[in-house]
C-alpha cells in the first residue's frame, strides 16, 4: 500500500524506521522536517528522546511531550483529537507559540518540569482556540519531567485528559438539584399556607407515604398501607377504591366526594382530589392529593333536605286536612250557602292557627293565645261579651291546633245560635291546671249563659263530634258539650303533655 | 265483604274523623281510635280488632312499633302517610301497603280488600 508520494517522502528520510507504528502521529513524526527545529534531525536525536518518542507514541493515553527548553511538542493520536484543528500545525511547534492563549500556564509547567517538578491539576479551567474561537474547556493535566541521556529533566511529559463532558454534566446536574431544592420548597410553604389536607400516595394507592392533615384528619408522617381502614368508613370503601382504580387505570385525575374518619373521631365530609405524576418513561411515580374540609356544606345540605321533607309533609297533611274538613262539612250540609261560608270559616280558623304556630316555629303555643287568637274578629268578643281565665298552659303545636278548631266550632255556634247572638249573652272561658297522677291535669270550661233559651240539637254535626270525639282523643282525655237550660256548656278534661 | 272491626291510629284530629267516616260508609267498624303513640300501643296490643290503619308520624314519633305490634299478632294494616312510600322506615319499605294522602274512600276500599284478603 505505499504510494508514490510514500516513496518519494521515504527517500527525503533517511530514517524513515523511526519511529516504529503509532497510528498517523507515528507517521506525521517520521516526515517531519525535525531538522528546521531546535531538537535537530530525528537521525540524530539522543537515545532519550528516541525512547520518551515511542512511549508517547504507543500510548493510549493523550500525551503530550514538551522538548528542551522551548518545549518542542511532540504527541499521539489521542491528544490530536484534543487538539482539534490545531492538529497537525502543533507538531514540532514550540509549546509557548503553539498554545499562544495559554502561553503563561505552560511556561510556569516548563520551568517546574524542567527543573525537575511535577505538577497536578484536577479539572482545570482553560479557554482554548483549538477550533478558531473560544472554548470554555476543563482537564485533568498531570506533568512530569523526562529525563535526558545526562540523566538530567529534558523534557515535560504531559497527560492531558479532557473533563469539560464531566464538569458540564456535573454542573447540570448540580444545577437541576438546586431546583429541585427550590421546588420542594415552594411547596412546603404552599403546604403550610393552605387550609386544605395535602397528601402523597404510591403509584398504586396501596401505601400513603404522608399526609398533613391540617387538624381535620390526623397526620401521616412516614408511609403506611393501614390508611384505608384509619381514614375511609368500611361501608364506603368499595365505591371509594373503584373509583381510585379507575383513575390509577386512566392516569386521570381522581376526584370524589367521600366521607372521612376525623382527627377527633367524627364522621365527616371530605371533597378529595389527586393528580399522578408521571416519569420519563410515562408511567404514575406517584400521586398528589389534596382534600379541603367540606363537612359543614354537607350537614347544611342534610339539614335542607330534612327540612324540605318534612314541609312536604306537612304541605300533604295540610291538603289532607282540608279534604277532611271539606268532606264533612258539605257530607251534613242542608244548605250549600251555609255551609260554603262554614267551610270558608273553618279553613280561616286553621290558617289562622298555622300563623300562630309558625310564629313560634311549630313549637307550640300557649292556651292563652290560641284562645285570644281564635276569638278575634269576633264583636260580642271585643264586646265584652267574654270573660277568659286561667293560669299559663303551654301546648305543643298539633294541640293547640286542635284546640283552636273546637275553639272557632264553639264560637261560631255561639254567634249564630247561642250567648254571642243576643247583646245579653256571656261567655266564661276558665281553665286550672292540678297535679296529676302522671304530671298535670288540665280542666277547661266554656260556659255560655244569659243567651237564648237552649235546646240540645236534633242531630249531633261535626263542630259536636269533632269536640267530643276529635278534642277528646287528641287529648287522650274527656270532652263533653251539655245543652244546659242557661247556656251551653263544654268541659274539657285531659292530662298535660310533658311538652314533648 | 264482611265488616272489620278496624283500629285507626291518626294524630291529625280532622282527618282522623275523614277516615272514621270513610270507614263507617265503608260498613266497617272503628272500634279504636288513638292519636299518639301511647294510646296507639295499647290499643293495638289489647284491642279486638281485624284490620288497623296506620299514619306514620304520631307528632314526631313513627308508628312503626305499633306495626310490629299488629305483625305479632297478625292483624292486617296499611300505612296512610303524605310521606308516600319513601316515608316508610327501612324495616317496612316494600313489606307494608301504603295509602298516600290525601286519599279517596275508593283508594281506602282497595286497599283494605288488596291487605285484609290477603292475608
Amino acid at each position: 500500500m505505499h504510494s508514490r508520494s510514500d516513496a518519494a517522502a521515504d527517500a527525503a528520510a533517511p530514517d524513515q524506521t523511526f519511529p516504529v507504528g503509532g497510528g498517523e502521529l507515528g507517521e506525521l513524526v517520521r516526515r517531519h522536517p525535525w531538522a528546521e527545529t531546535s531538537l535537530g534531525p530525528i537521525s540524530a536525536w539522543s537515545p532519550a528522546l528516541r525512547t520518551a518518542t515511542n512511549i508517547v507514541l504507543q500510548s493510549p493515553l493523550p500525551l503530550v511531550m514538551l522538548w528542551g527548553p522551548d518545549g518542542v511538542m511532540i504527541y499521539n493520536d489521542a491528544y490530536s483529537v484534543f487538539a482539534g484543528q490545531r492538529h497537525p500545525r502543533l507538531l514540532g511547534s514550540k509549546v509557548l507559540e503553539g498554545w499562544a492563549e495559554v502561553a503563561e500556564f505552560n511556561a510556569h509547567v516548563l520551568e517546574v518540569g524542567l527543573a525537575g517538578g511535577t505538577l497536578s491539576f484536577k479539572d482545570q479551567e482553560l479557554t482554548l482556540y483549538r477550533n478558531n474561537r473560544p472554548e470554555q474547556v476543563w482537564m485533568d493535566l498531570n506533568y512530569g519531567p523526562v529525563l535526558g541521556d545526562d540523566d538530567t529533566p529534558a523534557g515535560v511529559l504531559a497527560i492531558v485528559v479532557e473533563t469539560t463532558g464531566q464538569v458540564r454534566a456535573e454542573r447540570e446536574r448540580a444545577e437541576a438539584e438546586a431546583k429541585v431544592r427550590a421546588s420542594e420548597e415552594r411547596f412546603r410553604a404552599l403546604v403550610t399556607a393552605t387550609s386544605d389536607v395535602v397528601y402523597q400516595m404510591s403509584p398504586d394507592w396501596r401505601e400513603m407515604r404522608q399526609l398533613a392533615g391540617q387538624g381535620f384528619l390526623a397526620d401521616t408522617d412516614s408511609p403506611s398501607i393501614a390508611w384505608v381502614d384509619e381514614y375511609l368508613l368500611a361501608e364506603d370503601q368499595p365505591q371509594i377504591l373503584a373509583v381510585i382504580e379507575a383513575s390509577i387505570r386512566d392516569r386521570a385525575t381522581f376526584q370524589l366526594e367521600h366521607r372521612v374518619r376525623q382527627a377527633d373521631g367524627a364522621v365527616g365530609w371530605t371533597f378529595s382530589r389527586a393528580v399522578p405524576l408521571l416519569g420519563e418513561d410515562g408511567e404514575i411515580e406517584r400521586w398528589f392529593g389534596a382534600a379541603s374540609d367540606v363537612t359543614p356544606r354537607r350537614q347544611a345540605e342534610e339539614h335542607l333536605r330534612l327540612v324540605i321533607n318534612e314541609l312536604n309533609h306537612r304541605v300533604k297533611n295540610t291538603l289532607a286536612m282540608m279534604q277532611a274538613i271539606a268532606a264533612q262539612t258539605f257530607r251534613s250540609a242542608d244548605d250549600l250557602d251555609q255551609a260554603q261560608e262554614k267551610f270558608t270559616g273553618r279553613i280561616m280558623a286553621l290558617a289562622r292557627a298555622n300563623d300562630l304556630l309558625t310564629g313560634e316555629k311549630w313549637v307550640g303555643a300557649s292556651l292563652g293565645d290560641v284562645i285570644e287568637m281564635t276569638l278575634e274578629g269576633y264583636s260580642a268578643a271585643d264586646a265584652g261579651q267574654c270573660v277568659v281565665a286561667g293560669p299559663p298552659v303551654q301546648l305543643t303545636a298539633k294541640t293547640a291546633l286542635s284546640v283552636s278548631m273546637a275553639l272557632h266550632e264553639l264560637a261560631t255556634n255561639a254567634a249564630k245560635h247561642g250567648a254571642w247572638s243576643s247583646a245579653t249573652g256571656r261567655i266564661a272561658i276558665t281553665w286550672q291546671v292540678s297535679p296529676a297522677e302522671r304530671g298535670q291535669r288540665l280542666r277547661l270550661e266554656w260556659r255560655e249563659s244569659g243567651g237564648p233559651p237552649v235546646a240540645p240539637p236534633a242531630r249531633r254535626g261535626f263542630g259536636s263530634r269533632l269536640i267530643e270525639r276529635g278534642l277528646a282523643t287528641e287529648m287522650g282525655g274527656t270532652a263533653r258539650l251539655e245543652f244546659e237550660p242557661d247556656g251551653l256548656v263544654c268541659v274539657l278534661d285531659a292530662p298535660l303533655a310533658g311538652g314533648d | 265483604m264482611d265488616p272489620l272491626r278496624i283500629l285507626v291510629v291518626e294524630d291529625e284530629m280532622t282527618i282522623a274523623l275523614l277516615i272514621e267516616d270513610m270507614l263507617t260508609d265503608l260498613g266497617h267498624q272503628v272500634v279504636g281510635l288513638a292519636m299518639r303513640l301511647p294510646q296507639a300501643m295499647e290499643l293495638a296490643a289489647s284491642a279486638v280488632i281485624d284490620f288497623a290503619i296506620l299514619d306514620v308520624n304520631l307528632d314526631g314519633h313513627m308508628s312503626f312499633p305499633v306495626a310490629d305490634l299488629l305483625r305479632g299478632r297478625g292483624v292486617p294494616f296499611v300505612f296512610a302517610t303524605g310521606y308516600g312510600s319513601a316515608g316508610l322506615g327501612e324495616h317496612y319499605r316494600g313489606k307494608a301497603h301504603v295509602v298516600k294522602k290525601p286519599f279517596r274512600i275508593e283508594d281506602l276500599r282497595s286497599a283494605i280488600e288488596h291487605v285484609a284478603f290477603l292475608d
